[in-house]
């Protein structure tokens, strides 16, 4: 097979825009992340960051444009993408145990139908190991602390062997040891040219993790290294007033559409 | 007297039993689905919205072929479906375009769909009156007039939920807790969802005829709920939940027909549907009851024997405070706000367990195990009280109080913890001695 790492572009997106209903939620976006690279994804609540990961991953279609992993699209990358959506977008209560939830990554090596094999579960006990989870191995999810929860789906994500992970809001809710131990997983995966994508949202720790910044609010407002666009300028255009005015037009038009003014 | 083989052997009481345990087989596992989505009122919605769907089969039957008896169950299951999908797609519907919130979406499609099979039901009470009686049969239900035809029909249906289940039960795990994930990595998740919304919407069509409209979303969730209470682990559950149901199925048939028997009131009829939920809501009761995490039960079990270690060390901590000088009965009951049967009880476990020993009349005193427990207790309560004292500021007059309680909780690992946060302390702040580690082992 041939090595992913030596291509140069792990995410190409091309005119992509996204409607709810009638309003856009993304508009044009044009823009590329190179491979190795850690990103950030930054813009304000509403900006349409999750939606960007989410279209990108094919769950939510698009308008119109084009997404291209190493050159190629979703449907044949499928494999070597890994997602991790908000932590709060599950329910903890829910009756598995933190070995069943990592055991969901490796649902592509074992074919969904079949049972586990003792390689897979070898493989679990070993990424649990990796992110301290292995005293909680069979205990229901409910009784993690947030920062354990997101370790867990750190780790369901390194059972996917991906070549992209895509995170979103790895950080949100999580204790600060919990935020070094990720991010010393994330630069090891770095380090094995792998691609990372966050949403972020910590503004302040943007040039300590980061080597690419996209800086997003509906539109594109800056893409590449973080010396280059993380600038108070960018940062003006992406949360200050001009982007405001852009969500209350936005606003406008939907209720516009749908009759609702 | 029928015996409890006749159950599933009688040629009239073997259909409504074993139609009735097949029913709630397959309407616990689906409903055990929706229950893990939380979507437990999907149900609820979903049976009433199907009654509409029953009254215009009845009618279109009783219209067009009112000779053909064996059409009124087709005709019936038929319009309770499409009815039901009705409902369903409304539901979608004002969810997605109208930002109707869900819990409000059910309720409106609840009340509209049974209102408006009621509305036609009324009507048909005095144009078609011999009709409107099967049309009653499905508020309520009545599993007793069941026949074999029925055993057939809900048999297919189970399997064909089993058989799913066996086949697709990681996906639909993996569905139900993380639908995006699961989307991810390539899974067609809205085939999967429309099959189960399909799956329910038939059990319930089905399960009308024996617990009716009104019971039958209790069918789908009481199993479900008593099952959640003794585990953790979704396969297990959908195992329990299948197994309250058959038992509820059962039991709701035999005891319908042997409480009159057994209490000589033959004229007292109770009917099946209601006693099968009934006998399922019993279930869910005694696990509520009984669950062992977080049972009524369990949870008193715990605080007692948590009362009981407090008493327990705090008699200790007396004998300890004394140093080796026995104490007696008097001198001991004195000391503890304790009942003085209690008390009784307490010294003569303490004896038991190796504690404290009698060496008088009435005299106790600690034996080597009981002198390293009681300074441990000590250890804890002092050490806690620098915590709270050099840590968190508080000042030293006022941290006995929260010491006393946290001498019975903290952990050995806490101990060592805060035995290195506190480089091990010699003294309290009152500047009492603290038992160091060495007394203890």
């Amino acid at each position: 097979m041939r090595d992913l790492s030596a291509f140069p572009v792990a995410v190409k997106v091309e005119h992509l825009t996204v409607n709810y209903e009638k309003t856009s939620v993304l508009w044009e976006l044009s823009f590329e992340i190179p491979t190795g690279t850690m990103c950030a994804i930054i813009g304000p609540n509403g900006a349409g960051k999750s939606t960007f990961l989410k279209t990108i991953l094919g769950l939510l279609k698009p308008l119109s444009g084009k997404v291209e992993f190493f050159g190629k699209s979703i449907k044949e990358m499928r494999s070597k993408i890994a997602y991790v959506p908000q932590r709060a977008s599950v329910d903890w209560d829910f009756p598995i145990t933190v070995f069943d939830v990592a055991l969901m990554g490796r649902f592509h090596k074992m074919k969904l139908f079949k049972r586990a094999k003792a390689a897979d579960r070898e493989a679990v006990k070993r990424v649990l190991e990796m992110v301290g989870l292995t005293p909680f191995s069979d205990r229901q999810i409910n009784q993690l602390s947030g920062g354990q929860q997101q370790r867990l789906f750190i780790a369901r994500a390194l059972l996917q062997e991906a070549d992209i992970y895509l995170m979103d809001e790895p950080f949100a809710g999580v204790d600060v040891a919990t935020e070094k131990a990720l991010i010393s997983i994330f630069d090891q995966l770095k380090m094995q040219g792998k691609t990372l994508v966050l949403v972020h949202h910590d503004l302040s720790s943007v040039e300590d993790y980061f080597d690419w910044v996209v800086l997003l609010n509906i539109g594109l407002i800056a893409s590449g290294k973080p010396a280059e666009v993380f600038t108070p300028e960018a940062l003006m255009r992406t949360y200050g007033r001009s982007s405001h005015l852009l969500d209350e037009v936005s606003k406008l038009v939907k209720h516009k559409a749908s009759g609702l003014l | 007297m029928p015996s409890f083989l006749d159950f599933f052997l009688d040629p009239i009481l073997r259909a409504p039993t074993l139609g009735s345990m097949l029913m709630c087989l397959a309407s616990s596992l689906i409903g055990a689905i929706a229950f893990v989505q939380r979507r437990s009122l999907l149900g609820e919605a979903l049976s009433h919205a199907a009654y509409p769907g029953v009254v215009l089969g009845v009618l279109f039957a009783a219209v067009f072929f009112p000779e053909w008896e064996e059409l009124l169950a087709l005709s019936i299951l038929i319009g309770a479906f499409f009815s039901a999908c009705l409902g369903l797609w409304v539901i979608h519907k004002l969810q997605r375009s109208y930002r109707v919130s869900n819990d409000a979406a059910l309720c409106l499609v609840l009340s509209l769909f049974f209102g408006l099979g009621i509305l036609i039901a009324s009507r048909l009470q005095f144009t078609h009156s011999l009709w409107y009686k099967q049309i009653q049969i499905f508020l309520y239900g009545q599993a007793a007039t069941m026949t074999d035809v029925h055993i057939g029909i809900y048999a297919i249906l189970g399997l064909v939920i089993l058989f799913l289940l066996y086949l697709f039960y990681r996906p639909i795990q993996a569905i139900s807790f993380d639908k995006y994930f699961t989307e991810s990595i390539g899974v067609q998740v809205p085939i999967f969802e429309s099959i189960i919304s399909i799956l329910l919407v038939l059990s319930i069509v089905v399960g009308i005829r024996s617990v009716g409209v009104v019971l039958m979303s209790g069918m789908l969730i009481a199993p479900a709920i008593a099952a959640r209470q003794w585990t953790h682990k979704f396969s297990i559950l959908l195992i329990l939940a299948g197994a309250f149901a058959v038992c509820s199925g059962f039991l709701g048939n035999y005891l319908s027909l042997q409480i009159p028997i057994w209490f000589h009131l033959p004229n007292l009829s109770l009917p099946t549907g209601p006693m099968i939920l009934l006998t399922a809501s019993f279930f869910c009761f005694i696990s509520l009851l009984f669950s062992p995490e977080t049972g009524l039960i369990s949870r008193c079990v715990r605080m007692i024997s948590f009362r009981d270690r407090r008493y327990q060390e705090n008699i200790l901590k007396s004998f300890w405070k004394k140093g080796e000088t026995p104490l007696t009965f008097r001198e001991i009951a004195n000391r503890e706000a304790i009942p003085h049967w209690l008390m009784h009880f307490l010294l003569y476990r303490l004896t038991a367990q190796g504690w404290i020993v009698k060496t008088g009349k009435r005299t106790f005193q600690l034996t080597l195990d009981g002198h390293q427990r009681a300074a441990r207790v000590v250890r804890l309560h002092r050490l806690w009280e620098v915590y709270l004292v050099d840590y968190l500021g508080q000042h030293a007059g006022k941290v006995h109080r929260s010491a006393e309680e946290m001498e019975h909780i903290l952990s050995p690992e806490l101990e060592k913890e805060l035995s290195e946060l506190l480089k091990d302390p010699k003294q309290d702040p009152h500047s009492q001695p603290i038992p160091s580690i060495k007394e203890i082992l």
